[in-house]
């Protein structure tokens, strides 16, 4: 299912947030990018979608803007099959 | 009490950290500031502090008739204090994300000038942009002209105005397409009853509108170009990205329009002083696919990050100069959040070690503005060549 991406998604979000010196509540599907409590802002959001095409080799945004709220949304936008052999890439 | 001044309707309404002032508390301070700057003479420089005080500081200049300074950040960009030319005048700044911001001097005369229609006392505005960058200082004139409600609160991200624009049940946002984007994002499933959804400062893409449009079924979807020296030049209201062909030919709304090299040219009579009638260069690069002609990045290689424009190249410049870096490209990533974002390949120099050099890094883009800093940096072997000789930089499109 989606738990994989759900892990590596708070994986690189908690990266993200130790690069600016916050550290990430707990997450949950229902956890809120923007809006909510966690302390990022969307070019932080931003980051997140590229370092995710890297690390799955997969754009869900290839069309364009595709609407998600919460964490358990953008994990279901990635196919589940993939998510665990991307390549190796480090992230910034 | 002063009556207020032509451009400002006394049914207005300032709400900002949850206070909502009219034309008592603007008037009250407005005195305060006259005398102020009755006493400065010349040239007045207001600091960041919020939509009313700027507003109170208008009425000021006007009646004091010095020239106002609004800086975006507490530091100016210049600090010189001799008046560009006499009289009442806005100075507002450019929003430079490399180099020095430039300061414009605009006749409020004629930026007032600019504003179109009759103003709708009812409107309950959102100010999206910084009150001191031109597209939020014209949303700042359309609401006190109209004397509508505007609700601010400067230096908040979108998430925060989302949530502003819900519990103010707002109708009026003009923003560009990255706020939009982080908007819809913040959004839940409440959502503000917009009469009228207007994108501008960076390119509209399709389903950016689609998405718009469906959650905004009934309001008037907008987007609109313009450029710096020749400010607002024309809105398309079809929900289509690009603009109809046909204009190229016989322009829209007074404004020619012509493409020379796949490059948009402009004539325009609101263009900045000296500048009217003159066809302008825009940089933009259009295409023309059937009747509609299509933005293409820019012909600078300037992309957008978040409504703010940055030079790849520049930033590039930054990283080659990190002592450890032997070689780095800086690219445009299409990023559905912040329409770009960008990222860095970069070459270490023999011997360096990979913890040190990403710190370095990190250390010498921190001096760029947040949206300039690249936000992936992967360490290579080496960097591609095209067949010019040169690196190839892609995704700017």
């Amino acid at each position: 299912m989606t738990e994989t991406m759900f892990a590596l998604i708070a994986e690189e979000l908690a990266r993200i947030a130790a690069d600016k010196g916050e550290t990430l509540p707990a997450l949950g599907p229902d956890t809120r990018f923007l809006g909510g409590d966690l302390p990022i802002d969307s070019l932080d959001l931003a980051t997140l979608l590229v370092v995710l095409e890297q690390r799955t080799g997969q754009d869900p945004f290839r069309a364009g803007f595709v609407q998600f709220n919460t964490v358990g949304e953008l994990a279901a936008l990635y196919r589940p099959d993939l998510s665990r052999s991307g390549a190796a890439a480090g992230s910034a | 009490m002063t009556p207020p001044p032509p451009w400002l309707h006394p049914g207005v309404r300032l709400i900002e950290a949850e206070r909502s002032v009219g034309w008592t508390e603007i008037a009250a301070q407005a005195d305060a500031f006259e005398a102020a700057f009755q006493a400065a003479g010349g040239r007045v420089v207001l600091p960041p502090q919020g939509v009313p005080a700027l507003v109170a500081a208008l009425v000021a200049a006007e009646r004091a008739g010095v020239e106002l300074h609004l800086p975006r950040r507490a530091a100016p960009a210049e600090t010189e204090s001799e008046p560009h030319g006499p009289g009442f005048a806005v100075l507002l700044e450019t929003s430079g994300t490399t180099g020095t911001p430039k300061l414009i001097r605009h006749d409020f005369q004629r930026l007032r000038g600019r504003l179109r229609g009759a103003g709708d006392p009812d409107a309950r505005w959102l100010l999206a942009y910084e009150p001191a960058a031109f597209a939020g200082f014209q949303v700042i004139l359309t609401a006190l002209a109209a004397g509508a409600t505007l609700v601010s609160a400067p230096g908040a991200g979108a998430a925060e105005l989302a949530r502003l624009a819900v519990s103010h049940a707002v109708t009026h946002i003009s923003a560009t397409p990255s706020f939009w984007r982080a908007f819809l994002l913040a959004l839940d499933g409440a959502a503000p009853p917009l009469v009228a959804v207007t994108l501008g400062g960076e390119v509209a893409d399709q389903p950016l509108l689609d998405r718009l449009a469906e959650r905004f079924p009934t309001a008037k979807l907008r987007h609109i170009y313009a450029s710096t020296e020749a400010g607002a030049l024309f809105a398309v209201g079809d929900g289509k990205a690009g603009f109809p062909a046909d204009w190229l030919e016989t322009g829209i709304d007074g404004v020619g329009l012509r493409l020379s090299d796949g490059v948009l040219e402009v004539n325009s009579p609101r263009a900045m002083l000296g500048l009217d009638g003159v066809w302008l260069s825009t940089g933009d690069v259009v295409e023309v696919r059937g009747d509609r002609a299509l933005f293409a990045g820019r012909l600078d290689g300037r992309v957008n990050v978040g409504g703010v424009k940055v030079s790849p190249e520049v930033v590039e410049q930054v990283l080659l100069d990190v002592p450890g870096v032997r070689d780095a490209l800086v690219q445009a990533a299409a990023n559905p959040v912040t329409g770009h974002i960008l990222t860095a390949l970069v070459v270490p120099a023999p011997g360096v070690e990979e913890a040190a050099l990403r710190a370095a890094i990190r250390a010498a883009v921190a001096v760029l503005p947040p949206a300039a800093r690249p936000r992936l940096v992967t360490l290579t072997g080496s960097i591609a060549l095209g067949a010019a000789g040169k690196k190839t930089r892609k995704g700017t499109a």
